[in-house]
């Protein structure tokens, strides 16, 4: 009955009870709704991360993520044999890598020099779909090199240009060489671009001396949830061996991803606030309104507890009415935003390339996230209505029949 | 002889720090089992201080009140409320019932407040919608109700719990004469068949003239009180 009585009292001040609807939507709203930015911006630089970037893992003589000389190599046939036999690897790329410096007229830079097979990076991290311009590395053609146009761009470099490298050959003596510019890329990564220039592995191979070995073999799974233990098998054959996985290799990915939950949260609590205040202000008027009634209610023999059971369940079942209607939008908002997805380049320009993210943003519910949050929003409601309830309680029958 | 309320020398004394109001000053009272009796005095007089005081909604400044035999003036809150629910039926002289319930559903709270079994319920509701006349408003709101029938409603209500008295404080003062009437006509009836005990403030002379037994307060004091003859011829 108490529960009929609150029910009734909905519809009593209709816009009243719409207003908290609203805000208890609006509150769901918009708090799933930024989570599913971030989800979805987290999600995409994962995406990122592994697809463009490190792999799923990624396999290094021990010695050579701390100084990337040449002679800490590792052997290629073993390595081939192994990552062919595994069925849950999709593909991979062994590569030879060599720091150095690349001078041109308009000044020099420190450079990361990647041998690839253009293939085998072609499946594994889909560097022919950044060329920007001009053409991908062909193994037909020699001494080939890909820059980034963020690159070519500071040292005014054009395609057909050619450029000089030095570098240490796997001895520890200097050694250089001419590749010619057969076109530019781009990824998401801003920062990794600037760095990175590519080249046939065998042309390098050449240049610094190794024949038959590789610094860096990446790995890409078929699924993302086989990764520790494909990466524990790795290891068990090659415990010699530095193998790491994409978390260890993108830390900032990782990092990221584990703190979304952590700023929704805050979010939230933040949109909370705002919706309790308006929750008090607006069920302290009803009680108000309604002193006389409550004191009839008292004085006919409805207890405290009921009477604070009454307010808060009022407030409760306006709650449970708002936040599926704020679900049911944010879902609707999500859904139509995950097809267009978000241009944020115009808000943002650049600023989201330079910290590796994709200028456009697919929003995702974060429906691991969408209890929580409902849980949230009724908690929120619950204690918005402890203040008014609390005031109805102090009302005295006698008090409230005379008026 | 079978006492109901023991008023023993209440007093209500309001702001007595700064000009003191004796609202109702030192006033003993016993009212019977069976009685019907009239509380009356000009405006101001401290009827509605001494009701509410004898109905647990207001503490005395002095003296106790006994329901029964049980002193309810030093119980907490919550059990007074619990007290009030079981022995004590109330009739206000407006804004009776729950505005988003209707007839059946504000007689029926009390029953499920006390909790009552289903088919004790429907049988009691039916029972005193037939004693007040309103069988065929049993679901019509309170807003669409006229006064009289508000009123007869809430005498169903204060019925509904089977308490030990009604107390009605000006229940007629919003009625016609043709309402007041009729609603006398009822509580007399309840009085009489099923020797409910009735004690109403009043300011009406035809209701005064009903009652079996008249209370006058002046200045919160009895000035008069009249043999309850009529109690008599029916005892
Ligand atoms: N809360 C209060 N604070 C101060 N004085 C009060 C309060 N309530 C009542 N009084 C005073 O107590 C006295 C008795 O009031 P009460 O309402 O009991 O009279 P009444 O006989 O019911 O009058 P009426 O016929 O107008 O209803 C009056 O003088 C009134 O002004
Ligand atoms: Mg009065």
């Amino acid at each position: 009955m108490i529960f009929l009585i609150a029910w009734r009292n909905l519809w009593r001040n209709r816009s009243r009870s719409f207003i908290i609807i609203a805000s208890v939507a609006f509150g769901m709203w918009s708090g799933l709704f930024i989570g599913a930015l971030y989800f979805g911006m987290g999600k995409a630089r994962m995406r990122i991360a592994i697809d463009h970037e490190v792999s799923h893992i990624q396999i290094h003589h021990p010695r050579f993520s701390d100084d990337q000389e040449a002679k800490y190599s590792m052997d290629s046939d073993s390595l081939l044999a192994v990552l062919e036999s595994q069925p849950d690897i999709k593909s991979f790329s062994l590569r030879s890598v060599a720091t150095g410096m690349l001078a041109t007229t308009s000044g020099s830079r420190g450079i990361q020099v990647n041998g690839v097979d253009p293939t085998a990076e072609q499946t594994t991290r889909n560097l022919a779909g950044f060329v920007q311009q001009g053409d991908y590395l062909n193994i037909e053609q020699r001494n080939r090199v890909l820059v980034s146009t963020k690159l070519a761009e500071k040292l005014k470099l054009d395609i057909g240009n050619k450029i000089v490298v030095t570098l240490l050959d796997t001895a520890g003596a200097i050694t250089s060489g001419a590749f010619r510019i057969c076109g530019l890329y781009q990824s998401e990564n801003a920062p990794q671009d600037e760095l990175n220039i590519f080249v046939v592995k065998t042309d390098l191979d050449r240049l610094i001396g190794s024949n038959g070995r590789v610094h860096e073999a990446a790995v890409l799974l078929q699924k993302d949830d086989v990764l520790n233990q494909v990466c524990n098998r790795i290891k068990q054959v090659f415990p010699h061996l530095k193998v790491e996985r994409w978390q260890d290799l993108s830390p900032e990915t990782d990092l990221l991803l584990s703190s979304l939950n952590t700023y929704m949260l805050i979010f939230m609590i933040i949109i909370l606030l705002a919706l309790s205040f308006g929750i008090i202000n607006t069920m302290l008027m009803a009680v108000l309104e309604r002193t006389r009634e409550l004191g009839v209610l008292m004085a006919v023999g409805m207890n405290k507890w009921r009477i604070f059971g009454m307010v808060v369940s009022e407030t409760v079942m306006l709650a449970i009415i708002g936040a599926p209607v704020g679900l049911a939008l944010v879902w609707l908002t999500v859904q139509w935003l995950s097809r267009t997805g978000i241009d944020v380049s115009v808000l943002m320009g650049e600023v989201m390339r330079d910290f590796g993210f994709a200028t456009v943003i697919y929003p995702e519910l974060p429906w691991h996230n969408v209890a929580q949050t409902f849980g949230l929003v009724v908690l929120a409601a619950v204690l918005a209505a402890v203040f008014p309830a609390w005031k109805a309680l102090r009302l005295r029958p006698v008090d409230a029949i005379r008026g | 002889m079978n006492t109901v309320i023991d008023a023993h020398n209440i007093s209500k004394v309001y702001n007595p720090d700064t000009i003191p109001v004796y609202a109702v000053n030192n006033v003993h009272l016993h009212i019977e089992r069976g009685e019907f009796t009239a509380i009356v005095g000009p405006s101001g007089s401290g009827k509605t201080t001494l009701l509410n005081m004898l109905g647990g909604l207001d503490a005395p400044t002095e003296g106790y009140v006994e329901i029964n035999g049980v002193n309810i003036t030093k119980m907490p809150a919550n059990k007074l409320i619990d007290f009030r629910l079981h022995n004590i039926g109330f009739v206000f002289q407006a804004f009776n019932l729950i505005p988003v319930l209707t007839a059946r559903e504000n007689v029926e709270f009390i029953m499920l407040l006390q909790k009552r079994p289903r088919e004790e319920r429907d049988h009691r509701v039916r029972e005193l919608f037939a004693a007040v006349g309103l069988v065929d408003k049993l679901n019509v709101r309170p807003a669409q109700l006229s006064g009289g029938q508000q009123q007869r409603v809430a005498v169903a209500r204060a019925l509904a719990s089977k308490p030990q008295f009604i107390l009605a404080d000006e229940p007629t003062a919003n009625l016609d004469s043709h309402s007041a009437a009729t609603l006398l006509d009822i509580m007399e009836k309840l009085n009489r068949d099923e020797n409910m005990t009735f004690l109403f403030s009043t300011h009406d002379q035809r209701v005064i003239d009903r009652a079996r037994r008249v209370i006058t307060l002046v200045d919160g004091r009895i000035a008069s009180d009249t043999a309850p003859t009529s109690t008599k011829i029916h005892a």
